[in-house]
């Protein structure tokens, strides 16, 4: 190793650079690779000899995509769905979240804890009741109850996480509000919550792309009819024709850009808050 | 109407409007002292509604005969008839075995990668936001792009890996990956570990911002080399949220057959079948619930145990 | 045990100069002083010669040996954080033996020295606890203990006391001059408190600005600063700055402030050149008294603070505020009159533009 301690810090930085580059091409290589194919003629995507970049440039995949499969309506589906499920968290979660976190009361830490425990369940276990359930109610195969249904693992994440940005702001500055007359309701709504706007936002859109990439729940909780989701109706596009490379690309490309922008947005308050700076003693 | 009022009461309505004034009977309620189970409730019925209901019910349904196809003495009471089955159903031995060989397989990639990709980008190079987005991203894909994804790159006939390894010399021909019983479940757990390595690279970069920086100048003057600090000062520091992220993370493998479902829905000859997949197929393929049911809680009662076993021996609340 | 020697050292982040040009040399076994306001460089200069970072220029020699391009563990120094790194889980014991367990030093060996040092810090009871389980006190014992265990040429202190309370920081101090005492290492020792640089050091290094301003033996530095800022930073309550011009009177000067007066009889310095000029002279608060003699000053009183062992009094003279510190039993009145006496011999003269001692 090198004599000092900025040499072995260069080595160091120099190995950091070489495997940072090399995950960052593999995490975002098939993305781009699937971005290129999606572009691609049929008859470079089934070749005997690989075609890296398309020969000619087309959009027919999209177009194919769009009119044939009804694509556009899995979309909308999806987009319903997502906002009921990020709604339904935002006005249960927010209030329960600001409670474990500012208040401390008998039954405080089991109910936190049975909050994660729910999550330990099953997914498969709670699809076969909740699928006879949601058809006696009538909710089978509606957004409304798709949403319902996911809120009950996204629930307890938008809790958890929410709770961490609240703990975060001060709790003299509720105290002040009091004394100034307000009431706590109206320290909730008028001060914390805005200071935690950040991480309220962040917590929202990390639901939002849990909800929209959902598949299992999707699958046996909705059909054709109604409120099928997008990536149901992508796999069974796996099934019915004769793998359509291209379209299935195009079909991933167009779904994964609201992701995309999404985590766009969010990077900066995430990898911010990661990367910005070791703790200085 | 006093109703165990937190502080002193506020002042009295000073109109007819103002007594009826729901805002205001809101900023009332809000100073009782029941104002924080209040604030739970809307959450906590519909947890209790959609999770602790079908639960109950899904414990329920692995005593019970149901069979969606034959209906005839549908929800009677079998006693353990299913767990007995299970013990002598060679494919739920074969799913278990599989199960775990998936999980532990993965959890560990996955927290490899993930440990490096932490530790490399807390040095705050420069660029390194840029990096940390790009490296971040697969976790944030839904699993049927990222199966279908690398089931293209993958294929047999037009996968571009196969093409790459065979240039470079390191295959002899295009191999079909996911129909190879003895490579299958090795792809899956590669495509899988691409896929969440992130989700333990956020948690552990998370708590690396909170180790002081003096801890490792002093480990320099001390004399211990980098590897050293990594086990005896990094690691250690880190271990709750190491275990939270394992436990979390073992949960949803567990859990759910998303991916395996995408990928190779068992396949090839249950080389790829695990538990999840196993009770979903006797679910929705061979519609016995009671069956499914059954593996379904053998499934929970797993992770309750590797949960509290985990704790335990990681010391975790020793610190 | 080693001597210290930095020549020339500079140090710059990016464009900013942070270290101008440093020259110390420090006495084997000598207690050397980095005396400074936050931002002055006195941190920086420490983790140079620890060898956490790299110097922009200039050479760091321990004993005979030049350093510059040694890692921190070769160098043989040991520090004391002023949030101490203790490593948060694991025991005091093997807190305190980790330097010698990096260096494979057998178990016995180790435990033998472990045992040694926290006897003399009287920590041997705290061994088998952790770090979190102790007080700050006690967490500064045994950060001391990790640092004396290795016996190594050179001791490195960061401001060490700032997390300690007035009791306690006090009760360290006296600590930390016992260990000097007995064990006769060298010592760098870094702090913003004067008073630490005045009672534990051989040598003060007073730092502004990435520049030395002083460096001398404390008494030195208090009798005769070498500038306003020295002059200004030791000493509690700070030295009275009387600006004024100088005169000749008879054979002596005469400091002339408006209507005021004051003669400098037993002035050591050569003013010969000022005459006529402008000057600023130091006054410390304890150099007056009350009564006649060669050298007075009159004004008016505007605060009086007892402190219980002294009076401060505060006088407004031609405009200019005077802090004197004054018996006990003194208790002028406000608005009062007073003349007081100054020891001349005891005045520093200060050139106006430049802050230098003349």
């Amino acid at each position: 190793m090198a004599q000092t301690r900025t040499g072995s810090n260069l080595i160091w930085n120099i190995v950091s650079y070489a495997v940072l580059i090399v995950l960052a091409l593999l995490s975002i290589g098939p993305l781009l690779w699937m971005l290129l194919t999606s572009f691609k003629v049929d008859d470079d995507i089934v070749t005997r000899t690989m075609v890296y970049f398309p020969t000619r440039f087309t959009l027919e995949n999209y177009i194919k995509l769009w009119n044939q499969s009804g694509y556009p309506v899995l979309v909308i589906n999806s987009l319903v769905t997502t906002t009921l499920t990020v709604a339904i968290c935002l006005f249960t979660g927010t209030i329960a979240s600001y409670a474990f976190s500012r208040f401390n009361f008998p039954g405080r830490t089991p109910l936190m804890l049975g909050y994660l425990v729910v999550r330990m369940f099953p997914a498969v276990l709670m699809i076969i009741p909740l699928f006879i359930v949601m058809r006696n109610l009538g909710l089978f195969d509606t957004s409304l109850g798709l949403a319902v249904a996911y809120t009950s693992f996204l629930l307890p994440l938008f809790v958890w996480m929410l709770k961490g940005f609240f703990d975060a702001a001060p709790k003299e500055l509720e105290s002040a509000a009091r004394i100034d007359g307000s009431t706590r309701i109206g320290a909730m709504f008028r001060i914390v919550i805005p200071i935690a706007r950040n991480g309220l936002v962040a917590t929202c859109v990390f639901v939002a792309i849990a909800a929209w990439n959902e598949y299992l729940f999707a699958l046996m909780l909705t059909s054709s009819t109604g409120s099928r989701t997008w990536p149901v109706g992508l796999q069974l596009m796996v099934g019915e024709f004769q793998l359509p490379w291209g379209m299935l690309a195009a079909g991933g490309i167009i779904s994964i850009l609201p992701v995309i922008v999404l985590f766009a947005l969010v990077q900066r308050v995430m990898v911010a808050g990661i990367t910005a700076g070791a703790v200085k003693g | 109407m006093s109703r165990g009022r937190a502080m002193a009461a506020l002042p009295p309505p000073r109109s007819t409007w103002d007594a009826i004034n729901p805002l205001r009977m809101l900023g009332e309620l809000s100073e009782t002292r029941y104002w924080m189970y209040l604030l739970l409730l809307p959450s906590a019925l519909l947890i209790t509604a959609i999770v602790l209901f079908p639960t109950v019910y899904g414990f329920q349904l692995s005593f019970t005969e149901m069979r969606l196809n034959r209906p005839a003495g549908n929800g009677a009471f079998v006693g353990l008839k299913h767990y007995q089955r299970m013990l002598a159903d060679p494919i739920f031995w074969l799913s278990l075995r599989n199960t775990a060989v998936w999980v532990t397989f993965s959890i560990v990639i996955e927290f490899v990668v993930g440990l490096v990709a932490a530790l490399a980008l807390n040095r705050n190079l420069p660029g390194g936001k840029i990096l940390a987005v790009l490296i971040l991203v697969p976790y944030f894909l839904p699993n049927v792009v990222a199966g279908n994804m690398w089931a293209l790159m993958l294929d047999s006939r037009v996968g571009v890996v196969n093409d790459i390894l065979v240039n470079i010399g390191l295959l002899d021909s295009y191999k079909a990956w996911f129909a190879d019983p003895n490579t299958a479940m090795a792809t899956a757990i590669f495509v899988e570990a691409w896929h969440s390595f992130p989700f333990f690279t956020l948690l552990i970069m998370a708590g690396l911002k909170g180790i002081p920086a003096d801890l490792y100048k002093a480990a320099d003057i001390d004399g211990a080399g980098a590897f050293a600090q990594l086990r005896l000062i990094t690691l250690p520091m880190l271990r709750t949220i190491i275990a939270a992220a394992v436990i979390l993370r073992v949960i949803g493998l567990v859990n759910s057959p998303d991916l395996l479902l995408i990928l190779t829905q068992g396949g090839p000859g249950r080389s790829t079948q695990v538990l999840s997949l196993y009770a979903f197929q006797n679910a929705y393929s061979d519609f016995n619930f009671g069956y499914a049911g059954a593996l379904s809680v053998v499934m929970f009662v797993l992770l309750m145990l590797f949960a509290w076993a985990y704790i335990r021996l990681s010391k975790v609340n020793q610190d | 045990m080693a001597t210290l020697s930095i020549k020339g050292v500079r140090k710059s982040f990016g464009a900013v100069e942070v270290l101008k040009n440093i020259d110390i040399e420090l006495e084997d076994g000598g207690f050397l002083v980095l005396l400074g306001p936050s931002g002055c460089g006195k941190s920086t200069l420490l983790s140079i010669i620890a060898g956490l970072e790299p110097s922009s220029g200039g050479d760091v020699i321990i004993g005979e040996r030049n350093v510059n391009d040694v890692h921190p563990k070769d160098r043989n120094i040991a520090m004391v954080f002023q949030s101490y790194a203790l490593y948060p889980t694991m025991p005091v014991r093997r807190n305190i033996g980790f330097g010698l367990e990096m260096r494979k030093v057998p178990a016995a060996e180790r435990d033998a020295a472990v045992q040694r040092a926290a006897e003399l810090l009287q920590i041997e009871h705290l061994l088998d606890r952790k770090p979190g389980q102790l007080s700050g006190g006690q967490r500064q014992r045994v950060a001391m203990g990790r640092a004396i265990v290795r016996d190594p040429d050179l001791f490195l202190f960061d401001e060490p006391l700032s997390n300690l309370d007035a009791k306690l920081r006090v009760e360290m101090r006296t600590e930390i001059k016992r260990l000097h005492d007995r064990l006769g290492t060298s010592i760098v020792y870094v702090t913003h408190d004067q008073i630490e640089a005045m009672t534990l050091g051989t040598k003060v290094a007073v730092m502004k600005g990435g520049v030395i301003q002083q460096i001398a033996d404390p008494q030195t530095i208090y009798e005769k600063p070498a500038n306003m800022f020295v002059a200004g930073f030791i000493g509690s309550p700070t030295m009275n700055f009387l600006s004024g011009t100088l005169e000749r009177s008879g054979g002596t000067a005469v400091l002339r402030h408006g209507e005021a007066m004051l003669a400098l009889p037993g002035l050591e310095q050569d003013v010969g050149a000022y005459i006529g000029k402008r000057v600023v002279a130091g006054i410390r608060p304890e150099t007056f008294h009350p009564g006649e003699g060669q050298g007075t000053l009159t004004g008016t009183v505007d605060v009086v603070e007892p402190t219980g062992p002294d009076t401060m009094v505060i006088l407004s003279i031609g405009g200019q505020m005077l802090t004197a510190r004054l018996g006990s039993r003194d208790r002028p009145k406000l608005g009062d009159t007073m003349t007081l006496a100054v020891d001349t011999a005891a005045i520093n003269l200060f050139d106006p533009d430049t802050g230098d001692r003349i």
